[in-house]
Parts: C-alpha cells; structure tokens; sequence
C-alpha cells in the first residue's frame, strides 16, 4: 500500500498516461502496460464481469462513471476548457445531449421547452418528472410576478402548475402570494424582497438533487468520495492524537505511536502518603491530586512543566475525591464519609465546609452552571447544597453506595451514581425518571465522558466497560488487560476527541487503549506502587497524569527521541513508525 | 496499599473477625458441617470481599479437590477457601462455592460482646495457613 512509488504526485502519473492516450482520440485505452516508472501503477483498464470497462486494482470502480464525476469536478473547479477537453478526449460525455439542452434551458429561462424536454430525458418514476415539472413551472410563476405579469402568473398557476395535482399545500401558498403579496415581504429577509425568483443556477442545483445521479451528477461528488475515503483513514489510524497532522491524498493517513504520551516528563513528589485522586481543571491549567495524607495539592500546569501551587489541608479523613467548578476558580473536596469542602483555586483558602448531623459525606459534585453543589451520603441519599451552606434538595432511598463516583451531566438535568453493587443510577431530576445501568459483576468506579454521552464503568472483575448512555442505554466496549484485584481502579477518557482509555492498575502500570478498536496501546512502567487514577488534560492530548501508592504523580507525555526524529521530515509525506 | 473497594452486605452477615469487613449472607449459608484444621467451617454459594489466592490440588476429607485460600481484602487475613474443581462426582456441588471458618468470622450478632461462641482455647490468632 505504501510504497516507494506512492511518493510521486499523482499529476506525473496522469501526464504518462495523457501522453500516450493522445493519439487514441477514439476513446479507446491502451492494452499493455506503459514503460515508466509508475507505469503499473497506472488505471489499467479491466474487462469486468458485467462487460463494462473497470479501474482500479478491484475492478469495482466503472470507467464511465470515473471520468464522468472527474469532468464534473473539473467543471466545478473552474476548469471549463479542461473538463470539455477531457470529455472529448475520452469520448465520455459528461451529460448525455438531451440533458445538456435541458440545463441549457432552464439557464435561459425556456421553461416550456425545458418542461418538453423533462419528458424526453428518460426518467421512469412519473412523481420524479412531476416534481421536477413543479419546481420549473414554479420559477416561470415567480419570474412572472417579478415581471408584474400577475395576469400571466395566474395563468400558470391555474393550468400548468395546479394539474399536476401534487403539493398542492404550495399551490395554495403561491395563490396567496398573488392575493397579499406583502406577507411574503415580512416571510422573506430583506433582501429577497426585491426579486421573489431565486437564481435559476439554484434551480439548476434543485433539479440535480432531484433527478437520479445517473442523469445528473450530483454536485461535488469526487470530493464527497475523497472525503469520505480521507474520514475512513482518520477513524482507523488508532494513533491519531494530534490536530496538527494535516491529512495528506498522496499516501495513506497513519500517526505512529509516537502521538500517545508513553515517557514520564515528571515526578511529583509532594504527598505524604498514597495519592488516591487526581484531575485536572476543565482548562487543563491546573491538576487536583488528593491523598490518604489527608490533603489536596492543587498543582499549576505550563510550559515549563506542573508545579506546587497549594497545599489544602483541613480534612480529617484521607480525601476519596476532587470536583473543578465549571469555570475552574473553585474546588471541592470530599473526606471520606466525612465533610465535603469547597476551596478557592487562586488563594487556596477554604471556602465552606458541607456537612450532616451524624452523617458522613461520600462524594461531591457541581452543578453546571456553578450555583450548586451535590453530594452522596452514607445513609445512601444524594444532597443538593446552595453554595453557601444551606440544603435544598435530598433524594432519599437507594441512591449512592458508600463507595461511589458521582457525576451531573453538563446540562444540569442527570445525576449519575452507583446506587448498588451492580447498578448505576441514572437520575433525571427534573423529568423525575430513573434509568439503570445493569452490570453482572459489581461495581468499582465510573467516568463520564466530556459530551455526556458515555460511561466509563470500572469492574471487579477486572473489565471496563463503556457505555452509551443517550437514549436507550448500551453497552458499547470492553477493555482488559490491566489488574485489579483489591483497590479502587479509576480509568478516564482522553486524547483528541476522547478517543482512547486510559486506567489504573495494580500492577503499577499505566494502560492505554484505543477506545474505538478496544486494542491495549500502552503499558507504561515507572510506578513503583499501584496506579490508583489517571486523569487526561483536556486542553492537551498528549499529557497524561497518574497518581499512585507510591506517592508520586507522574506527568507523561510524548516521546521527545521520535519527535526530534519527525523535525527531519517535511509534510506530507507519510509518517514512518516511531520504530525507525 | 491504595483505597480498598469493599462492598456492603444488607442486614444481618457473617463479618471478617479482624476487621468487620461483610464476607457473606446468612442466606448464602449452604452447610454448618465442614471442617478446616482449625475447626468448624461453613459453606457459602457466595462471598464478598475476598481476595483469592494460587489454585492448588489439595486432598480433603471428602476427595481430592482444586482449591485457592481466600483472604479479607481489607486486613489480609485468610479467612477460608474456594473450590474451583472437584474430582469426584459426588462433590461437584461444592464448585464455584466459598468455605469460611467459622473462627474467623463473627456473626453480627456478637459484636456486643467479646466472648465469641464458638471459640477455642486452643485456637491461636497466631497460627497461619
């Protein structure tokens, strides 16, 4: 697929073969292979089965149908005299001549002879001929009243358009436009108000989306091709995690694996004992870690690196998790069954501490728009706070488990908890429906995806599953691989578009799969105790950060040798596997 | 040692003698009559919070059998075992279930008191598998 000879711009291919198909002005294509260097790869015509003329290597690609949409983009292009060359050289018109008097007149405006002619173009679905007889017969009836031929457009209103006894909602709309032409004025914008005909080169596109591609060909359909082709090469390279890599027609999309974060850029070492959670901000400018030590460091992320910024210490208990307010300038932090906190990014001071009477504290949440905070109880119910102290809502019963994730989707309207040992809550609370999540092995942890409309679930059983979690609830994929056998795993999504998985593991390894493929892409080494979470910066695709029992985070990235090596290359041409 | 995961059993069920973590239901409780070299033991169709330990062959009162220790996730102790395999017919029923012994687990029941019914003097805390 890529070879040598995929190198060479496709236009020296195409000049080889013009050259030597100039003297077959019959039309006719050459038999044998031309000598030169790209010559087989050049369009070796093909009989096919069905007796047509193919190209391409799959013989599934009709000549005919080839040059006829490669005319047509040179005609979209601009290039009139090219595309009337090529059809004449090959000998395959573009439109067959009935067609071309059709669009003929209907540029000019003979809309009589262009209805005469509809019928003789071949079509064989009579509502086809119809509606496109309406929509020709309805450009004569405006150009009319754009004429003042109101006598004229009535006319063919009454026996040219209304016969034909379709759409006659519209008919009825265009006598009206006779009778009170001033609200028409008030339908259409300003402009339009000077001219009720649209252009007829709009008309000509109306008429192309409706009759069959094979009568006209559909307006950019090379690019539609090329672009799909392209898409399908983007959804399949698994690697794909830069935005600067510009799709390329000369060769094959493929990032290497040089594009995931794989080589640790830093260690922090500031916690005192197992770092338990960590996340970073919305804007990825900063990263939350909390620990058994009790603290939270709220850490500053730049170009030079991440560094310390605060240290918050007030919690009794070891912290189980950190939420970022929706603009980034606050935290919460949750001790385990004990007090949920809210603090002040900039100053690190505390802001306000939740808690209940005999009642501990198990997980914490913001709302979307900032106004309010939620968290799980270990009397199992769901607690909605104002931001100063004051309770306002609690969703009593089987809500939250003691051990629980808790997430409120970013339109306010879900919350979303593990309310059993095998089921996920999800909660609308202003619908008031329930929706559950049914796994058949219990429960560890969960992560929502930043469009809401996944679920990460972690499992005992050492499998995460995603979910799709819009409209009917589905399971989607399975990842494995990484070891889970007594702790609290948490796994992320990440990457550009969130397109690959990253976990924990018990092994003290970091794992990354591709999320669309379910293929483990990375383990990486370097912790020296189990990796409790990760977290992926959502403004930067390739820093990756875990927090382990070590104590340390690391802060992983790219791969700086094979980056360098890439400087080497210009673009455009096909990247080689960080393995060279 | 990271955050542990442990589940919680509803009602009334047999807890980790050490740290009280929930291991099993009364209504998961299948035989009182078992035996392990440190006394009574019973037999659960399920068990949580447990870790399961290397599979070996080990020749019981009742046949030969594949069994694995399995352990309190949260203290680590053993607090029993699992049969994964039975090699005679007649006790493939015990497959798939887990054997707790009984001096290692305390009902809810007891928790008032420190006397535990069933214990032994000669049972040491000590004495490991």
């Amino acid at each position: 697929m890529g070879g040598v000879e995929d190198d060479e711009p496709a236009s020296k291919r195409m000049k080889l073969s013009s050259e030597e198909l100039r003297h077959l002005s019959n039309g006719s294509t050459i038999k044998e292979p031309v000598a030169g260097s790209s010559g087989d790869l050049m369009a070796r015509p093909l009989q096919s089965e069905g007796g047509e003329e193919v190209v391409g290597s799959k013989g599934v690609i009709k000549k005919v149908e080839f040059v006829r949409i490669i005319a047509k983009a040179l005609y979209s292009l601009g290039y009139i005299k090219s595309g009337a060359h090529l059809e004449e050289e090959s000998g395959i018109p573009l439109h067959s001549s009935v067609v071309n008097v059709f669009m003929r007149q209907i540029l000019e405006g003979n809309w009589d002879e262009s209805v005469v002619t509809l019928h003789n173009i071949g079509l064989t679905d009579e509502r086809t001929i119809k509606s496109a007889s309406f929509l020709i017969l309805e450009q004569k009836f405006f150009e009319l009243l754009d004429e003042e031929k109101v006598m004229d457009a009535l006319k063919t209103l009454r026996t040219e358009i209304a016969p034909l006894c379709i759409n006659n909602g519209r008919v009825r709309e265009l006598s009206s436009s006779i009778v009170s032409p001033s609200d028409w004025f008030s339908v259409r914008s300003p402009k339009q108000d000077i001219k009720r005909a649209r252009s007829r080169t709009k008309l000509l596109e109306e008429l192309q989306k409706l009759l069959p591609p094979t009568v006209m060909i559909p307006e950019r359909r090379l690019e539609h091709l090329v672009e799909q082709a392209l898409v399908l090469q983007r959804d399949a390279c698994m690697f794909h995690n830069s935005l600067e890599k510009d799709m390329s027609l000369y060769a094959d999309h493929q990032c290497g694996r040089d594009q995931i974060p794989s080589q640790t850029l830093q260690i922090l070492q500031a916690h005192t004992d197992e770092v338990w959670f960590l996340q970073f901000s919305h804007n990825g400018k900063y990263l939350a870690s909390s620990s058994n030590d009790r603290s939270t460091i709220i850490w500053e992320v730049d170009a030079n690196g991440v560094s310390l910024k605060h240290i918050l210490s007030g919690h009794q208990k070891p912290i189980s998790s950190v939420s970022w307010s929706p603009d980034d300038h606050q935290l919460l932090t949750c001790g385990v069954e004990e007090v949920v906190r809210r603090w002040d990014v900039s100053s690190g001071e505390c802001l306000n501490v939740y808690e209940k009477a005999g009642l501990g504290m198990v997980s914490c949440g913001w709302s979307p728009d900032g106004k309010w905070i939620f968290s799980g109880v270990n009397d199992k119910s769901i607690c909605m706070w104002e931001l100063e102290g004051k309770e306002l809502e609690c969703w009593k019963g089987q809500r939250t488990l003691k051990i629980s994730d808790l997430e409120i989707t970013s339109d306010g309207k879900q919350i979303i908890s593990i309310c059993r040992e095998t089921a996920i809550l999800l909660l609308d609370r202003e619908a008031k429906v329930e929706r559950l999540i049914e796994e058949d092995q219990t429960i560890i942890s969960f992560s929502l995806s930043r469009d809401n409309r996944f679920l990460l679930v972690n499992l005992l059983n050492q499998e995460i599953h995603l979910w799709n979690i819009e409209g009917d609830l589905k399971l989607v994929s399975k990842y494995r691989g990484h070891k889970r056998t007594r702790f609290i795993i948490r796994s992320c999504f990440g990457g550009l578009e969130q397109a690959f998985i990253a976990s924990g593991s018990e092994d003290s390894l970091v794992y990354i799969w591709h999320r669309g493929t379910g293929e483990l892409i990375e383990a990486l080494p370097g912790h020296s105790g189990a990796v409790n979470c990760v977290s992926w910066n959502p403004a930067n695709p390739h820093m990756l950060a875990s927090a382990s029992d070590d104590r340390t985070i690391r802060i992983w990235g790219l791969n700086n040798l094979s980056t360098k090596l890439k400087d080497t290359h210009s673009n455009g041409i096909h990247y080689c596997n960080g393995g060279t | 040692m990271g955050r542990i995961f442990v589940v919680e059993l509803d009602g009334r069920s047999y807890r980790c003698k050490f740290c009280r973590t929930h291991l099993a239901l009364p209504e998961d409780l299948v035989s009182r009559s078992f035996h392990c070299r440190r006394g009574k033991a019973y037999l659960f169709n399920n068990a949580v919070n447990i870790t399961v330990g290397a599979l070996e062959d080990r020749m019981m009162i009742s046949g030969m059998h594949t069994v694995a220790d399995i352990f309190c996730c949260s203290c680590g102790q053993i607090v029993g075992w699992k049969y994964e395999a039975a090699h005679e017919k007649s006790q493939k029923y015990k497959e798939g279930k887990f054997v707790l012994e009984r001096g290692r687990i305390v009902d809810e029941i007891d928790f008032s008191s420190e006397v535990y019914i069933d214990t032994r003097p000669s049972m040491s805390d000590s004495e490991d598998a």
